[in-house]
């Protein structure tokens, strides 16, 4: 049966729609701006800098070790497996995993984390709701289940309404996801408005890889090590080198820039 | 004497640019930084807005280098007044002392920088370059090895550490050195015609075999490396002449000395095209390559 289509005051559109859009961005703004402030510095201790770095040279010894002579390359290869006194066989770390109890920085970054995300999104969506409400907002362009009527449709009560047609707070959220790609826009990758991101975080465990993860890094280091063959990028190089003669274009033609400007 | 934005006609806003420039390119000019940079913040300060912070810290290295120390004195005091507790300024006051040859105020000056910040990797820098102004290179290259264990990953530090221990004539080592660099640099033909140079210097027929065909590499990466030219000729050149090697090697290397003789005749020919004087210079390389292939 087809639905006959709705057509919806443009009030609503002048006076609904772009304020919930409006509302919904420059709270972001703020939230970006806020979260900043309430930064804490992350001190990083001498060891987690130079266990970085080592886990660097060793990808880059996996990763370049073609340009080195072969006697080089196993010697650092040597270095890091040995079976006595390799680097990554014999080095652990006291790890101290930051669950949030026992570390109090982790704890108040969580904090402040849900301060500035969480809270105001429940706020200013409950205050959309109250103030919004009686009235269809907008209508999503694909047809939904009847299941999501009580969920999108909140304050209206008509049973035979098409669940396509939702309220206000949905339009609310819808924005909030929305208007992602624009933060990134305007304030840059990496902003404390990125809602989404910052849920994916708290999902994914301890907002910080490294600490806990050293001594597996260790061993997945040594395992990718372990695996690495060493192929000479330069066993043919006097071949490839010969085959055609030597580009001098423009070698003499410049001029040399005198002076500073 | 005329200011530099008249000599060659330039505004304020051009000569900021050219010292952004140098600074993005760590260019180590420093006398002509001192020169545009001194006008800049004598006529131009309020004009330059925050910029005027980096250009002070800039300007001051620049005029430590040219003893200039009334002007570095000036900056650092803007810059004491603007970020009292710094660590980075702390830094500069430091090299300030260095400048002065004052190496135990400078190093205590360090020392309280690293009990505040203990990763922090300029004071510790810096404090091996006091070592090695004073000329004491073993316990420089002995504090360096220190530092790269556990800043693996600074490159300076490494071709640094790689220059000492040229200076030392210990050229394992240093080919040790370039060779972190090569990896990390992969594409970088100077760490590679360097890495050839240290293993030519070496000697013995291993080192010899290394070092063509790092020449070679860094011909591939850049073709109008002279240096690596003449490096590829002149091992090329030693291999063949040696009585250890069998006839195919030799061959071989006759082959490259040859195709290096003739790249090197073509490079003077392009640069001689023209003036007398590099006329008498193709003949020159001509005569040497010529005398070289004979003995």
């Amino acid at each position: 049966m087809a639905e006959p289509e709705f057509l919806l005051d443009s009030n609503i559109r002048l006076w609904v729609v772009l304020p919930i859009v409006f509302i919904t961005f420059l709270v972001g703004v703020i939230r970006h701006y806020v979260s900043i402030l309430l930064q804490s510095d992350k001190k990083l201790t001498l060891e987690q800098v130079s266990d970085s770095q080592v886990l660097i040279r060793s990808r880059i010894l996996r990763e370049n070790g073609k340009y080195i002579p072969k006697q080089s390359f196993l010697m650092r290869k040597f270095y890091f497996n040995n079976q006595e006194d390799g680097f990554f066989k014999n080095t652990k770390r006291k790890v101290v995993p930051p669950s949030p109890m026992t570390d109090p920085s982790m704890l108040t970054d969580m904090m402040k984390g849900n301060v500035t995300n969480v809270l105001p999104m429940i706020l200013i969506g409950g205050w959309i709701n109250w103030t919004f409400s009686g009235f269809v907002t907008t209508k999503v362009p694909f047809p939904l289940t009847l299941r999501f009527k009580p969920m999108l449709q909140q304050g209206i009560e008509l049973l035979s309404l098409d669940a396509s047609w939702v309220s206000s707070a949905s339009w609310y959220f819808l924005n909030v996801f929305g208007l992602r790609s624009m933060y990134s826009l305007i304030l840059g990758q990496d902003n404390g408005a990125d809602q989404s991101r910052i849920m994916q975080e708290q999902m994914s465990g301890a907002a910080m890889a490294m600490p806990a993860d050293t001594n597996k890094a260790f061993k997945a280091e040594w395992e990718a090590l372990e695996l690495t063959d060493h192929q000479w990028a330069l066993e043919n190089i006097e071949e490839e080198l010969m085959s055609r003669e030597l580009d001098l274009d423009g070698m003499f033609s410049k001029e040399l820039p005198m002076g500073i400007f | 004497m005329a200011s530099v934005s008249e000599m060659y006609d330039v505004t304020w806003e051009e000569m900021r640019d050219k010292l952004r420039k140098w600074r993005e390119d760590n260019h180590r000019n420093s006398e002509q930084i001192v020169d545009v940079g001194e006008e800049l913040i004598n006529e131009h300060a309020s004009k330059l807005g925050d910029d005027i912070w980096i250009i002070y810290e800039q300007v001051m290295i620049a005029a430590l280098d040219c003893s200039r120390d009334d002007l570095a004195w000036t900056c650092l005091q803007e810059l004491k007044r603007q970020f009292p507790g710094s660590q980075r300024v702390k830094r500069l006051a430091g090299m300030r002392l260095e400048a002065l040859e004052k190496y135990e105020d400078a190093n205590k000056q360090y020392d309280s920088i690293l009990q505040d910040d203990p990763t922090n990797t300029a004071a510790r820098k810096r404090k091996i370059s006091i070592l090695k102004a004073q000329g004491k290179s073993a316990e420089a290259i002995r504090e360096l090895n220190e530092y790269l264990e556990q800043f693996v990953g600074d490159q300076g530090a490494w071709h640094e550490l790689s220059e000492l221990y040229i200076n030392e004539h210990d050229y394992g080592k240093a080919a040790f050195c370039l060779e972190e660099l090569m990896m990390t640099n992969p594409h970088n033909h100077l760490y590679c015609e360097q890495y050839a140079e240290v293993k030519y210097t070496q000697g013995g027929l291993e080192n010899l075999e290394l070092s063509r065909k790092y020449f070679a590499q860094a011909l591939k990466l850049n073709n109008r490396n002279m240096r690596a030219l003449f490096g590829l000729y002149m091992s090329a050149s030693h291999i063949a002449a040696s009585p250890k090697v069998n006839a195919t090697v030799e061959k071989a290397n006759v082959k490259y000395a040859t195709w290096a003789t003739n790249q090197i005749n073509r490079a003077y020919q392009l640069a001689g095209r023209g003036t007398k004087e590099n006329k008498c210079s193709v003949k020159a390389v001509e005569e040497m390559l010529e005398s070289i292939t004979m003995s």
